[in-house]
């Protein structure tokens, strides 16, 4: 290949910064939307979280790295942290793992399979602060409906109290996040059974697979790319969880049962103390980030083979 | 997903504002001769709403130089709001609140009470709830309601049990309460939310009812011998098993449900929780006393809501007083307090609600009632503290709760 000209290249130059330029009036809206949705309020909160701020919510000034000291000093936070990570890694790897039994399921021709299909998507569909209410009146031990159903099958003796202490209501609200992180899950799976070639399948028959090994050899790495979609936007989704969490285990004392993100709720509501609060905010928003990277980084999706 | 939306909608409006505030230091307050006031108020029941959107329409037949802007809000958002719109210099002209409203004082924000009202309405304002809410000596709220807690008890119940008198002590109360938990059947003798809804009013009764309180000097005093007297009276309350199961994780409101359903034998509440009662099961049997307290002697928590003004710099003062004596004309204000049940503050306004059985041993109890010292700036903070921790009491030893919650007080202090 011969070497373009200098007068070549930045003639070219010239043409892509020109067609960017054309480019800006049809992007404009969505820049702004973004700048004034996304950039300003997290810039707002990175700046926050550097402010000395009173309760009243005036600024005393610089802080420097006061707020996230305090964050790292609080006594409860190792148990908080534990607790996030066993949110985060288990609501994510059972939504996984049951999305993908239940998308092999719905991917099967069966009469109703459109009408099931579509109850699936109810859990999605609903304000998931609706739905942990609708469990949180369930689980209630004194007029609670699954609470009844479990006594009078014989399965509890008396009604028991789910939300009432750290262990049983913290389980409680996992399988709640489950519950609601489902249809999504499945969703995604579906479409990538979809897209797997009817050809490949049959060639896998020809060969002589057995249907594990079609499963496992031929479709699941098929599956990669869903895979790894739902498993980020699963681990955003569950990592800031705050509806399942404040409703259903809001009201237990202490901080036995809380998450990064709940905790920091428990910072702006209890300590009225937005600084620390955003301090924290920045720290789980790093968190993320982080593990996102490093979750890419091992399984590379975007790699060809 | 609808906390996602309104955190959308705010950041959206932050930004909005950011660019509107180039013009907005100027006089935007009297352009054109009309006077712009945001008025910022909590929402008690279903009727609040109804209630500020009528007044600030009639208010506005009579005063077409006065725009009044109104914002309601939940309990539970308020502070948020509140906090957030004066970060960004935004704050309500006029703002209904706790005592943590006159506590803005101290952060040199406020009008005083006498700047922002006229003196025949001062003078019909008692001046006890007045001065229930000073900073410095000064007076910069105006009381709207004032209420105490009185025991709610359940008549039935106690018949059955064979409890023939509301109990006066904390030991009469231990024992009705064992009384009434031994009838079984689901049915608990004492509600006890000590959840984060509401659990430092709890906490308080059983405090103060101890002789205690939670200031000193104007330092937070929580881990005191008389609190820890009464956390031990709880913590025995619950370990004889004569309260609802899980107190520390029980809130206010569906407890409340569960002795209207007629489950429980006794329980703490407000006035308005009558006129719950009548709506939702009027067939209960119940009966209201003075709270329990130690010895006998009468004492009870109070708590009192205010008005307050904000001086940003912008003279508003008389547009604010011209509303806020709209606001307590005798038929505005007496229907505001029929609306939520509550005892007016003003004279007058006591008046007419003497005339209401249900509410004389409230109005009895207001002289004895202690109210939260929350116009200290800790008070917050501590308050929240109490809500958060104070449950462990159930599965933790109470010098360790105490001791938890003084540090967060302290750390604020």
């Amino acid at each position: 290949m011969t070497a373009p000209t200098t007068a070549h290249r930045s003639l070219r130059r010239r043409a892509r910064r020109q067609s960017t330029l054309q480019a800006l009036p049809w992007l404009a809206p969505a820049l702004i939307l973004i700048g004034g949705v996304v950039v300003y309020p997290v810039g707002y909160m990175i700046y926050t979280s550097f402010r000395d701020l009173t309760r009243f919510g005036t600024d005393k000034g610089w802080a420097g790295f006061d707020n996230y000291a305090r964050v790292l000093e609080l006594e409860h936070l190792p148990k908080v942290a534990m607790n996030t990570v066993i949110w985060v890694v288990g609501v994510v790897m059972l939504s996984i793992g049951l999305g993908l039994v239940l998308a092999q399921f719905l991917n099967k021709r069966f009469p109703g399979r459109k009408v099931l299909r579509m109850v699936i998507i109810v859990p999605w569909a609903a304000s998931v602060v609706m739905t942990s209410t609708v469990f949180v009146y369930g689980l209630d031990p004194f007029y609670g409906i699954i609470n009844r159903a479990l006594v009078d099958l014989g399965l509890l003796d008396e009604p028991f109290g789910f939300l009432k202490s750290p262990v049983p209501g913290f389980l409680s609200a996992m399988a709640v996040a489950v519950f609601v992180s489902i249809p999504f899950t499945t969703f995604v799976f579906l479409a990538g059974l979809q897209a797997v070639p009817h050809d490949v399948l049959e060639a896998a028959q020809i060969d002589g697979a057995g249907r594990v090994q079609t499963y496992w050899r031929v479709v699941f790495p098929m599956l990669r790319g869903a895979v790894v979609v739902a498993t980020i936007i699963n681990v955003i989704n569950v990592f800031n969880n705050l509806p399942i969490l404040k409703t259903m285990t809001g009201a237990i004392p202490g901080y036995d049962a809380d998450t990064t993100t709940s905790l920091m709720f428990k910072i702006i509501q209890a300590d009225r103390q937005i600084d620390t609060a955003s301090a924290l905010s920045v720290l789980n928003f790093v968190v993320v980030v982080v593990v996102i990277g490093i979750y890419l980084r091992v399984v590379r999706p975007m790699r060809e083979d | 997903m609808k906390r996602v939306i309104k955190a959308v909608a705010v950041a959206a409006v932050a930004a909005l504002g950011l660019a509107a505030c180039g013009d907005d230091s100027g006089g935007s307050g009297s352009e054109g001769g009309t006077t712009e006031l945001e008025l910022l108020v909590p929402i008690y029941g279903d009727l609040t709403k109804p209630y500020w959107e009528d007044l600030v329409e009639a208010f506005h037949k009579e005063n077409s130089d006065i725009k009044v802007t109104l914002e309601t809000q939940s309990w539970d958002e308020i502070y948020t709001v509140l906090t957030t719109k004066i970060q960004n210099n935004r704050a309500p002209d006029i703002l209904e609140l706790d005592a943590a409203g006159p506590a803005y004082a101290a952060e040199d924000l406020l009008y005083k009470a006498e700047e922002i009202v006229s003196p025949e309405t001062l003078a019909d304002i008692e001046k006890s709830f007045v001065d229930s809410a000073l900073i410095d000596g000064v007076a910069y709220g105006l009381p709207t309601v004032a209420s105490t807690r009185a025991l709610f008890y359940n008549k039935d119940l106690f018949t059955q049990a064979g409890v023939t008198a509301p109990p006066k002590t904390w030991d009469e109360l231990l024992d009705a309460a064992k009384k009434i938990s031994a009838l079984g059947g689901g049915v608990h003798g004492y509600g006890m939310p000590l959840g984060s809804e509401e659990a430092q009013a709890e906490t308080s009764i059983f405090a103060y009812g101890a002789g205690g309180t939670w200031e000193s000097d104007g330092k937070m005093t929580i881990d005191t011998p008389e609190a820890k007297e009464a956390l031990t009276f709880m913590k025995k309350m619950i370990d004889e098993g004569v309260t609802q199961p899980n107190p520390g994780a029980t809130d206010r409101t569906p407890l409340l449900d569960v002795f209207i359903q007629g489950k429980i034998g006794m329980i703490q509440g407000l006035p308005p929780i009558v006129g719950q009662i009548n709506e939702k099961n009027p067939d209960l049997q119940w009966e209201i006393a003075p709270s329990p307290t130690k010895d006998g002697s009468p004492s009870t928590l109070g708590v009192a809501d205010y008005f307050v003004g904000f001086d940003k710099g912008e003279d508003k003062q008389e547009a604010i007083a011209k509303f806020l004596d709209f606001f307590y004309q005798q038929d505005n204000y007496v229907k505001f307090n029929d609306n939520e049940q509550f005892i007016p503050a003003t004279k007058s306004g006591a008046e007419a609600a003497s005339a209401k059985p249900e509410l004389k041993i409230f109005l009895e109890s207001l002289p004895d009632a202690k109210f939260y010292p929350a116009t200290n700036p800790a008070w917050a903070e501590t308050s929240g503290a109490f809500k958060s921790l104070v449950g462990q009491i159930e599965t933790k030893p109470v010098d360790e709760v105490l001791s938890q919650i003084q540090a967060k007080a302290d750390a604020t202090g």
